[in-house]
């Protein structure tokens, strides 16, 4: 037992290491974006001092308004990632599972970019709330994820490659539903079936099955909530 | 003459502006998102130097630097990283980058960096050319 927590542990850890990586790599590239941005105004004063001609303000302020906006994207990428860190604070707790969902879309935004897919979540009809650990829950989401671009990858290359993630439309019966497009050919039967998995699905008491359509997985609860 | 530069990443604004200040600086500036599409601009157009960032979508650095420098192995390629650790860098080194600067770079060091691989290139063109003389005439000779 002791030698699965370890083995849970560092599965923790080294998923806690590619959130991280990914989004240390993404605000690299708001600050390469922001320093070139402040590198162009140099260049228009420099310009405008040597030619003695006053700064285009429409250029300056679309140079500005460019700044804003890598500045919103680190700050957005930064609050998910704190979100992401202070995750572990707590044991279970009841959860949005919704919002788990956007959570991850967001830090792993990097990684399912990498794998040429584009992730949608389609808005919750019904509350989908889990008591659950968060860290776990947002781990295995990931994986769920993470699963998907893999069997993905395994398609066409010239095809647009898509995720669709959706809930259950019974709040007592909380769901994950991930709908791949194009359509793999089997091999359903096989997800999740590492003990690495067995162990993060454990953990947060969820199963796996083929969604109704037969065209990707869902997530479920096993164990009855009492949230 | 200008230095022509093949500017490679998956960021399409940081694509615009600094092709945008490179060419303020008298280089001429082409640009891809991503190496398969540098890839295909390679075999149509010949260039300088490319600059190319190390992680994108689709092929990934290492295999992007093989791929172009089994096309066309005289061209320098200066990449640059999020984060360049040494391991990444020998690694880089050893398939045939020219350099690998760290994101955000400085842009005058960059330019620097482009002359020299333009000066690399050209004495790399030069030693070819002269080898295969020197192979036509040893051929006439004997």
């Amino acid at each position: 037992m002791e030698h699965d927590n370890r083995h849970m542990d560092m599965d923790g850890i080294t998923f806690f290491g590619a959130v991280s990586a990914a989004v240390t790599h993404d605000m690299k590239n708001f600050l390469a974006i922001i320093n070139e941005n402040a590198g162009l105004l140099g260049d228009l004063a420099v310009n405008a001092q040597n030619r003695s001609l006053p700064i285009d303000p429409r250029k300056a302020l679309g140079i500005s308004e460019k700044i804003r906006n890598q500045v919103a994207r680190a700050d957005t990428m930064i609050k998910q990632f704190n979100r992401f860190s202070h995750s572990m604070d707590h044991a279970e707790e009841t959860v949005d599972v919704e919002e788990m969902v956007h959570l991850v879309a967001g830090l792993a935004a990097r990684i399912i970019r990498h794998h040429g897919v584009f992730l949608t979540v389609t808005p919750a009809t019904v509350p989908c709330r889990l008591k659950v650990h968060r860290f776990g829950l947002l781990h295995l989401i990931f994986r769920a994820v993470e699963i998907a671009c893999k069997i993905l990858d395994n398609g066409a290359m010239d095809t647009q490659k898509q995720v669709l993630v959706s809930f259950g439309m019974d709040p007592k019966v909380p769901e994950i539903c991930f709908t791949l497009d194009p359509v793999p050919t089997g091999g359903w039967d096989t997800l999740f079936d590492q003990p690495k998995d067995l162990d993060m699905r454990d953990r947060v008491h969820m199963a796996v099955k083929t969604n109704n359509t037969g065209n990707g997985f869902c997530l479920y609860r096993i164990r009855p909530d009492h949230a | 003459m200008s230095e022509k530069v093949l500017l490679v990443d998956d960021e399409k604004e940081f694509l615009d502006i600094m092709s945008e200040r490179m060419e303020a600086r008298g280089m001429t500036v082409k640009t891809a998102d991503s190496a398969d599409q540098a890839l295909a601009m390679l075999e149509k157009e010949s260039f300088d130097a490319i600059v190319m960032d190390f992680k994108m979508p689709g092929m990934d650095g290492i295999q992007a630097l093989k791929n172009i420098k089994s096309q066309k192995p005289e061209l320098q390629i200066i990449l640059l990283t999020g984060y360049a650790t040494v391991e990444k860098t020998v690694e880089a080194m050893k398939i045939g980058a020219t350099d690998l600067l760290e994101k955000p770079a400085d842009l005058e060091s960059l330019a620097a960096k482009i002359k020299q691989a333009k000066a690399d290139k050209m004495l790399l063109v030069e030693k070819k050319t002269e080898e295969k003389i020197k192979d036509i005439l040893q051929r006439f000779s004997g």
